[in-house]
């Protein structure tokens, strides 16, 4: 074990752990932070998806021994009071049934949205195809990345 | 306390002020006996306080089915409530809820079971209510209006809000009989009301089994013998154990629960002060497994069994008329067509975990699933304690098709806990969850039809063999079709793979042969499939008898038939089912019943050698008769969800078994549908005021056989199984 420091949602923290641990385990078993999913650990399912210095990652995949200097962002740190655009859209549209892939379609989304606020539904799909939803919620989750877009432009 | 003579409802004041509500279910004795003990066993259901809070506790598991919103608004809509007053507790397991209306869910009965209880609970409270406010303003109950949690006077203007009554009410007779809401004066019911879940998931703060986090718990991974009901012969843990932040190496029996479903698989547990280290160390375990005789079995070897065993089959489940003498008259004509549906994996999307705390006269377990009182009853036995002595605490699931209808995982977490004497808290890997998953059962069916001269369908007969150790309780013979003569075999096969409930159990099996082989019989025939079906549903119902039983198998054959041919209606009306005119794409149809649902599928889809199954689906379009739907936005994400779900068994559905081992490991290999594959859907339901009946299942077995019969539409290839791969669909080569 050893000891790692780590910038996540804009804190500074510091946990003891194998180097070779990836970062969703350090996320939901060291700082707590749950809203960032378990569902495959191979980097096929999108569950655990997240920020690194704004772009989308899949967290089962990331060691943290490779996070130095680099800035995490979980769905807890999206948003102040949990109103990204992409979040009040997801709200809007009802998007969840279980809602236990969610948060990952999220960061997904908002990302896709920070590089291209006006995505073609060709983009969106090509954006979202990492992330499964077992419950088929993904027409609703089209229309929420198209609601979201929408927002944000106006 | 105040109870009606049925003691069905019971209302007593609230602690601190307001009304408490405790509902037994007729039919279950749980509740009256434990009344007997004193007020204070009396189950809080529903619950308005002096500042007219509304708490209405949740004793249905939420999967993501909409349960916790679905209800409540059956609740709110008849107590008059306002919804933004209203809130969910999540019961944890408890013996005064228990009964096949509140124990346990499944089998999309949750509407369905529990709107009676609902909107009596609702009209009842809402009836004390008013009698309150009438009492005060001595007026009569008949003239006052009640909405959004306001009583009003008309004729003064008075009001007064539910908290201002609440207490009071308490104290008044409960009524028998309250008078139920006209569907016309629904405001809750029949509105896409938001689910409560959305909030607390967009803001990643929703709880799940798998987030459960106890003082001083210990993580679990376990590595299970790779073949079914094989057995642990010993293993050499010490690499493991090197591994930084493991603590313990632990083997875990096989064990058979209470109910026999529940099993679990010898393996060997590596306890970890967190889930990397364990899931880390169990590499490094060198395990003797004595596999056992299944370790021969190959998936294709139970295909060729079972198709034996449909062929030979000697003793009918069910016959009417005399199919046997009729097959062999002279000049008929015998169609026969087999049908495979292959073992198929849940993967849910959140893998299967369970914490258990256990201490010397107590057990605490906290975790996801579809039965409190399976859980709570397997506890017993392993541990010996009596059930007050157990808590199972109840999570939301982050899907469950039936998977978390079974004990296991919390079996694997008590066992652990019991040995470290710590909080455990056991996480399967995805590779665990599709390896060692609790299969939907492999099917092979035999349909036979016998044609007479005069082209018509006289005989039926279909054999079908499915494998062992779970059965839905839907029988082989039941078909909304008519013929004069009927033959049903059903036969069982050992399994080689451990096997259970999955969204839409037998249904989804016995529905691909059965749609397939109509569409097969009206082509042969030279008949329009949509006709043929419409005519075999529209024959004159026979009794079965003269009792109540034969009423209530007549009443409920006649809904169905009503239900079928109103939704195939649909279709014929609106125009849906019309062959394709362009070369490469072909339209197709299915039916079927889900309990009392009914879902009809079209499927639109062209012919493309580029994809990985040679074709692509353009549309669904779907018609569903299920009485009254409570919630629309729900009700389409569950006919989507469905159809999505069946797709992903149909492209990339079955389980690979060789040796006795389960061949898929993750997502890479149980592929499932992804957002750019999703056809355009549409669905339609048949308004209705019946009372309302499931959604979460009804949607997914009707939409394989759609796709057979619109694959051969479009290439003339008639595929009998799924998945369907490229190389089902060669072509013969076209004479020149
Ligand atoms: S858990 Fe990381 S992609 Fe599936
Ligand atoms: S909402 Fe259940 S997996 Fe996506």
């Amino acid at each position: 074990m050893a000891s790692f420091q780590l910038q996540v949602n804009g804190r500074q923290h510091t946990v003891d752990v194998d180097a070779d641990t990836p970062l969703l385990w350090v996320l939901r078993d060291e700082l707590k932070l749950n809203g960032t999913k378990y569902g495959c650990g191979i980097a096929q399912c999108g569950a655990c998806t997240v920020h690194i210095d704004g772009m989308p990652i899949r967290a089962c995949c990331f060691p943290i021994g490779k996070l130095a200097g680099k800035n995490v962002t979980t769905i807890e740190g999206l948003s102040v009071h949990d109103d990204h655009p992409v979040q009040l859209a997801w709200q809007e549209i009802d998007v969840p049934q279980c809602g236990y892939c969610q948060t990952g379609q999220i960061m997904t989304a908002a990302a896709l949205l920070d590089r291209n606020p006006d995505p073609s539904d060709e983009c969106i799909l090509r954006a979202m195809k990492g992330n499964l939803c077992r419950c088929g919620t993904y027409p609703r989750i089209k229309n929420a990345i198209k609601e979201a877009a929408q927002t944000k432009m106006s | 306390m105040r109870t009606t003579r049925r003691s069905f409802i019971k209302v007593s004041a609230l602690a601190g002020g307001g009304l408490m509500m405790a509902i037994s279910v007729p039919g279950s004795a749980a509740l009256n006996r434990l009344l007997k003990e004193g007020e204070s066993q009396l189950n809080n259901f529903l619950s308005i306080d002096t500042a007219g809070n509304i708490i209405f506790t949740l004793t249905k598991h939420e999967m993501g089915q909409g349960s916790g919103t679905g209800l409540p608004m059956i609740l709110a809509d008849e107590l008059g409530a306002d919804w933004s007053k209203i809130s969910l507790v999540r019961s944890a397991y408890d013996p005064k809820f228990t009964s096949r209306e509140m124990g346990t869910t499944g089998g999309s009965s949750t509407i369905d079971k529990m709107w009676d209880i609902l909107r009596t609970a609702g009209a009842t409270a809402r009836e004390m209510l008013k009698q309150t406010a009438a009492n005060r303003w001595n007026a009569n109950t008949d003239d006052l209006v009640v909405d959004n949690g306001v009583i009003t006077n008309p004729s003064t203007d008075e009001s007064y809000t539910f908290g201002e009554l609440a207490s009071e009410a308490a104290t008044l007779d409960v009524p028998d009989n309250p008078p139920l809401k006209e569907p016309k004066d629904y405001k809750y019911i029949g509105q896409s009301i938001k689910n409560l879940i959305t909030p607390e998931v967009v803001s990643g703060k929703a709880n799940y089994g798998i987030n459960v986090d106890i003082d001083d718990m210990v993580h679990a991974s376990i590595e299970r013998c790779p073949v079914y009901k094989g057995r642990l012969v010993g293993f050499d843990d010490s690499e493991a154990r090197e591994v930084a932040g493991v603590i313990d190496v632990i083997a875990v029996p096989q064990m058979t629960g209470v109910i026999e479903e529940h099993h679990v698989q010898a393996g060997v547990a590596v306890i970890a002060r967190n889930t990397w280290s364990a899931i880390k160390a169990r590499k490094k375990l060198r395990i003797n497994w004595d596999n056992g005789d299944t370790t021969d079995q190959n998936l294709n070897d139970l295909a060729a069994r079972m198709e034996q065993k449909a062929l030979e089959t000697e003793k009918p489940v069910f016959e009417k008329g005399d199919y046997a003498s009729l097959k062999n008259q002279d000049g008929v004509e015998v169609f026969q067509a087999i049908y495979d549906n292959p073992y198929q994996a849940h993967a849910l999307m959140e893998p299967i975990n369970a914490t258990a705390h256990y201490k010397a006269d107590q057990c605490e377990v906290w975790v996801g699933t579809q039965s409190g009182e399976r859980v709570n009853n397997e506890v017993v036995k392993l541990t010996g304690l009596s059930v007050d002595q157990i808590k199972i605490n109840v999570f939301n699931s982050g899907g469950s098709f039936g998977r978390r209808f079974y004990a296991d995982s919390a079996m694997e977490a008590v066992y652990l806990s019991m040995q470290v004497q710590k909080p455990v808290k056991v996480t399967w890997t995805r590779e665990d969850e599709i390896a060692h998953d609790y299969f939907h059962p492999y099917q092979k069916s035999i349909f036979e039809a016998v044609i007479s001269e005069e082209k018509k369908v006289v005989g039926w007969h279909s054999s079908i063999s499915r494998t062992e150790g779970y059965h839905s309780g839907s029988q082989p013979w039941e078909i909304p079709y008519h013929f004069e003569n009927i033959r049903t075999y059903f036969e069982q096969e050992p399994s080689i793979v451990h096997v259970g409930a999955w969204r839409s159990v037998a249904e989804h099996s016995s529905s691909l042969g059965r749609e397939s082989f109509i569409d097969e019989l009206a082509l042969k025939l030279g008949q329009n499939p949509l006709d043929l079906r419409l005519a075999l549903l529209d024959q004159p119902l026979n009794r079965i008898g003269t009792d109540s039983f034969a009423d209530r198998v007549y009443n409920y054959q006649s809904l169905l038939q009503s239900r079928y041919l109103e939704v195939l209606q649909t279709v014929k009306e609106k125009s849906w089912y019309q062959s394709a005119q362009e070369p490469e794409k072909g339209v197709g149809l299915a039916v079927e019943n889900f309990g009392r649902t009914v879902c009809a599928h079209v499927v639109e889809l062209t012919m493309n050698n580029n994809t990985y199954n040679g074709f692509v689906i353009d549309k669904v379009r779907s018609v569903v008769h299920c009485g009254t739907v409570v919630n629309p936005h729900f009700g389409r994400g569950q006919i989507e969800g469905s159809i999505i779900f069946a797709l992903s068994a149909l492209q990339y559905g079955g389980v690979e078994v060789e040796r006795g081992r389960v061949m898929r490991s993750n997502f890479h290999d149980n592929r499932l549908v992804r957002i750019d594959e999703v056809p355009d859907m549409e669905v339609h339901f048949v308004p209705s005021n019946d009372p309302p009946n499931g959604l979460g299942e009804p949607g997914t077995p009707p939409l394989a056989p759609a796709v057979l019969n619109a694959l051969y539409a479009a290439s003339g290839v008639r595929v009998r199984k799924i998945p369907v791969l490229k190389e089902d669909l060669v072509r013969e080569p076209q004479a020149v």
